[in-house]
């Protein structure tokens, strides 16, 4: 740490301070600076740009772009402000891209939702939006919504007919003596989800792939800022349903950061555990579509089977299978009968007498390893340039977990362990999926334990301890929070305003985004039966990727 | 005669084929529908690959704009007799997301649905209750919503 | 003339391919379901066995498209063949002790090369969908075709050399428990091919739903899509008693003869493919090009050669 802050001294900062136990916080006076200093963050081991979150200051003027970096070995991380210009003629700063690819897609998007123009970026066009937004950037504060949404239907022939016109000119630019063409993977693939890859291929053999993404484009990053700090769950648990505990989780951490809120050790625990059973439920689908993805639907048919004994019990906590809003600033939102501890021990039972044969017949199976032993290999150089996390990351020997690097909640008191793979193809990543989750089981039986102990004890009051009260409105602050959510690190940026009833700004770092942008280097000069299954095996979810 | 074309339309009735296509989260609902609890393949739903071969479009959850094009094609591409259901919340006036920018808020205007099954996400017992309640709007005889109106007859998609 | 329509439309014709296709197709159902954990069909019938009928049914009275910019002849024609091409080798099954339709000396010729063309029309099906995913299927089954076939036709030669005979009555009624296992290689050899053949996991490479949509079945709908359907389960029920005569003795049974054996030897073998099927994950197209010109081919031939010597050991002068 100290080494970075003695970096810092180099260049001119307005200030630089310690925040949590990895991070230090530092501001830069001149956006000129950036580029040099990326260079000597770089060798100094902050290899992997998070993510970029630009925060607009309408009354200050004011454009400050946040620059999250992070070295997934040593747990440094760097916070790095720089403030620019507002209107946009000269809201302007040279791209961090050719220092740290994983920058590419996010300052994309930071053009695209706030107008911040990235000099020297390699392809800087506009993702995510849809069509009748170019031109203007929804996530200024002084977008006209209103008068946006006025001219709804000519919006949407606006999308219609860009649509129509990319159709007819899908392929206009290729040579037409060539044997050269462009799939269209998605959006109504059957494997596919809501994302469009543009996948041009020779025959059998992919040449490269351009994901156009944002078909799930909810702006919630624009949503939340029109919530309170309560009402904002509803919308950051969608980030993704297949796990939306720990997402709101991250939420939680970060509102009560700036309210300055202590929560309760029973909340801890219970956030523990609620979020341990939504990896798992989500880990089972991820499983299953790994195979689904090489046309098998027996395994995805057998976990779902297991995964609704998990979802019983997220119901007779919450009432709702998944969208259970469970976990909100203060604690978590419901007090617990110890008697739905037994749709849990039902749960784990179920896990613990099918387990076996999912391992036998589909862990073991000799095709999936013909298929995917050497697919889509990624080195842990890779991993820290393409700033990825999660499973992704572990199953190349990157030692990163944040449950472990940065502990939140009650995970401080358990010994977790990493678990990794050495070779980061995409049967690794298959494995590391199967090993978390028996690590998510493992982790639950604990949780479970140590709660019943305590209650027993009486050291927790299961129907009281669940909240404490966090005021309605928030001081100013600004805080992060991550969480090792069930794909990787999400990492949250929560700005408020004096007195606010609801945020001023939340960014949402969400893991898939990365993971998508490895797709064009993945699978370049493979074949197209390789799509489906690295497409499986990055482990991605649209609902995060579009957010 | 008659006795057999009596046969055909139960059999529309009794045989519905969805159109793989998820623009939004209540797909793992669907998705659980399918699964071993449920099995909706018990009452004769399949889920197809191609929307040609498909009866039924979900629109499972959110339309999201961009999203919209696409999903008129597919009902487009769909064969005759052809019946739209509308899955959660979202599809009815958005939903959760009633305050997004980027979400259509009343999808079923341009593309009207047969049948809504309420929720966020709808539980799969709706879904398949849902689904049920077309059969039963193809047993009466009645035509499908969507051919009767909606905006999507005067787009160009 | 009389019992060459029934023939041509009771038994072994239509009905009877209608009907199998309508009960094999409920049975894959039902089997794929419990091996899912599932119930599959269950509410229309008696477990559910009408259903196929009316997923059939309402697939022949559907609207059938014909998309823009396809030679509607070849789009509309080729299922038809299809169907009408899958169908012809039942009549040179031995279906019964003493019934079969045509009875010649090349009998076992004629089999292997109606099963053998069935692939090129699928080819042409997705040749003429003017549609990416269905060219790329129609490519890709040619490709499965012309490498699977080749073991394909090699592990059926394997009774005639045995029996030196082509005909197909013949090899039922001189086979035994003897040639039974003489030939028990040449069987497993005959079924992995027969998975190529008929595009079954570990080798649906031509329909990979995940990969290239439906293949050369995306663009087709209603009745089209119905014949083709038809076609499948016509072929499967083509190489299914194809396997039953040259391999397991068709009709004979443990006791008594009858056309009951012949059935479970059918079934047996789809209960083979389907389990087959619930436990292996498609294999790419290189994959499946080395494995059958590395290992298949060889191991035809080399199977040739075994029966050769077994024939020369054990059944010269019987």
């Amino acid at each position: 740490m100290e080494s970075i802050k003695k970096l810092l001294e180099k260049f001119s900062c307005e200030y630089v301070e310690d925040y949590k136990k990895t991070w230090i916080k530092a501001k830069l006076n001149s956006k000129e600076d950036l580029l040099s200093l990326g260079e000597v963050l770089k060798t100094e081991g902050l290899r992997s740009l998070s993510t970029i979150s630009p925060t607009d200051f309408l009354d200050a003027d004011v454009m400050e772009v946040n620059y999250f970096f992070e070295d997934l070995d040593t747990k440094r991380n760097l916070w790095l402000k720089v403030d620019l210009p507002r209107d946009e003629e000269s809201c302007e700063i040279e791209s961090l891209t050719p220092l740290f690819p994983s920058a590419e897609w996010h300052e994309r998007e930071a053009f695209s939702m706030f107008g911040v123009n990235f000099l020297h970026h390699p392809d800087l066009r506009e993702i995510i939006k849809s069509e009748d937004f170019t031109g203007v950037y929804p996530f200024r504060k002084d977008f006209d919504w209103d008068a946006h949404e006025k001219n709804q239907v000519q919006n949407v022939q606006q999308i219609v007919d860009a649509f129509k016109k990319e159709q007819e000119e899908n392929e206009v630019d290729l040579d037409p003596d060539s044997s050269e063409t462009i799939l269209n993977w998605g959006p109504t693939h059957p494997a596919s989800g809501p994302i469009r890859l543009r996948v041009h291929c020779d025959g059998e053999e992919v040449i490269s792939v351009d994901p156009d993404i944002g078909y799930v484009w909810r702006a919630l990053e624009h949503l939340v800022t029109k919530k309170d700090f309560v009402g904002a769950i509803v919308a950051v648990e969608r980030l993704c349903f297949m796990d939306n505990i720990n997402s709101m989780t991250a939420y939680a951490l970060a509102v009560e950061e700036i309210a300055g809120v202590e929560i309760t050790p029973f909340a801890k625990w219970m956030r523990v555990l609620l979020g341990e059973v939504a990896r798992v439920s989500s880990h089972f689908m991820g499983l299953g579509m790994f195979f689904n993805n090489m046309g098998l639907h027996t395994l995805a048919m057998w976990n779902m089977d297991t995964r609704e004994f998990f979802l019983d019990f997220l119901e007779s906590y919450s009432g709702a299978r998944i969208a259970t809003a469970a976990v909100e600033p203060g604690g978590v939102r419901y007090g617990l009968d110890m008697v739905m501890f037994d749709e849990l021990q039902k749960a784990l039972d179920k896990f613990d007498s099918s387990i076996g044969e999912v391992e036998a017949v589909f862990v073991k199976n000799p095709t999936m390893k013909m298929r995917a032993h050497n697919v889509g290999r990624l080195s842990g150089d890779e991993v820290h340039q393409f700033g990825l996390s999660g499973i992704v990351a572990r199953a190349s020997g990157v030692q990163t977990d944040i449950r472990i690097d940065e502990p939140y909640d009650a995970y401080s008191e358990l010994d977790l362990e990493y678990i990794t793979q050495e070779r980061g193809s995409a049967q690794d990543r298959f494995m590391m999926l199967f090993a978390e989750l028996k690590q998510s089981i493992e982790i639950i039986k604990k949780a479970k334990a140590h709660i019943e102990e305590k209650v027993a004890s009486e050291e927790m009051n299961p129907t009281k301890d669940h909240m404490v009260k966090v005021p309605k409105k928030l001081p100013k602050g600004e805080a992060i929070s991550r969480v090792e959510w069930a794909r990787g690190e999400v990492l949250m940026h929560l700005v408020t305003e004096e007195k606010a009833k609801s945020p001023y700004r939340l960014k949402m770092r969400a893991p898939s985004f990365n993971h998508t942008m490895m797709l064009n280097y993945l699978l370049k000069g493979r074949t197209l039966s390789d799509i489906p299954l690295i497409f499986g095996s990055l482990y991605i979810c649209q609902g995060d990727l579009d957010r | 005669m008659l006795k057999i074309l009596d046969f055909f339309d139960y059999a529309k009735s009794e045989s519905l084929w969805m159109a793989h296509f998820c623009t939004g989260c209540c797909s793992l609902e669907m998705a659980a529908a399918m699964g071993p609890r449920y099995d909706w393949e018990r009452y004769g739903y399949l889920p197809t690959p191609t929307p040609r071969q498909a009866d039924v479009l979900m629109i499972t959850g959110l339309v999201s704009k961009k999203i919209l094009p696409a999903l008129l094609r597919t009902y487009a591409q769909m064969p005759e007799p052809k019946y739209v259901v509308a899955m959660g919340a979202c599809s009815f006036d958005g939903g959760p997301y009633n305050d997004s920018l980027s979400v259509i808020k009343n999808p079923t205007e341009i593309l009207p649905a047969d049948v809504f099954i309420a929720g966020c996400p709808p539980k799969p017992e709706a879904i398949i209750e849902g689904l049920e309640q077309v059969k039963q709007k193809i047993k009466n005889g009645e035509p499908s919503a969507a051919s009767q109106g909606g905006l999507w007859k005067e787009m160009e998609f | 003339m009389s019992a060459s329509l029934f023939h041509s439309f009771v038994f072994p014709g239509l009905l009877y391919v209608l009907l199998w296709t309508v009960g094999l197709y409920w049975f894959f159902r039902k089997f794929m379901a419990a091996l899912h954990k599932r119930v599959g069909p269950s509410f229309n019938g008696k477990g559910g066995s009408y259903q196929t009928l009316f997923d059939l049914s309402k697939l022949l009275t559907k609207e059938s498209i014909t998309p823009d910019g396809v030679n509607p002849y070849l789009f509309s024609m080729m299922p038809l063949l299809a169907v009408i091409i899958a169908m012809l080798p039942s009549a040179f099954v031995p279906w019964m002790d003493g019934f079969v339709v045509v009875d010649s000396h090349y009998g076992l010729l004629a089999l292997v090369v109606l099963i053998g063309i069935e692939p090129f029309l699928l080819f042409l099906t997705g040749f003429g969908s003017n549609n990416k995913y269905s060219f790329l299927g129609g490519i890709r089954i040619l490709t499965q075709a012309i490498s699977m076939e080749t073991s394909f036709f090699l592990a059926a030669l394997s009774p005639a050399v045995l029996f030196g005979s082509m005909n197909l009555t013949y090899i039922v009624e001189a086979s035994s428990w003897m040639s039974f296992a003489v030939l028990l290689p040449g069987f497993a050899l005959y079924f992995i091919a027969l998975l190529g053949l008929l595009e079954q996991p570990p080798f649906n490479i031509p329909d990979a739903e995940q990969e290239i949509v439906y293949g050369f079945y995306t663009e087709y709908s209603g009745t089209n899509y119905f014949m083709l359907q038809l076609a499948m389960f016509a072929e499967f029920m083509a190489v299914f008693s194809g396997a039953t005569t040259l391999f397991l003795g068709a009709y004979k049974g443990i006791f008594f003869d009858s056309y009951f054996f012949f059935f479970m030897k059918m079934l047996g073998i789809a209960v083979m493919m389907m389990t087959l099927r619930a436990a292996t994950p498609r294999i790419t197209l290189a994959q499946m090009l080395k494995f059958s010109w590395k290992y298949m081919v060889p191991l035809t031939l080399l199977n040739i050669a075994w029966v050769f010597l077994a024939k020369s050991l054990w059944f010269m002068g019987a």
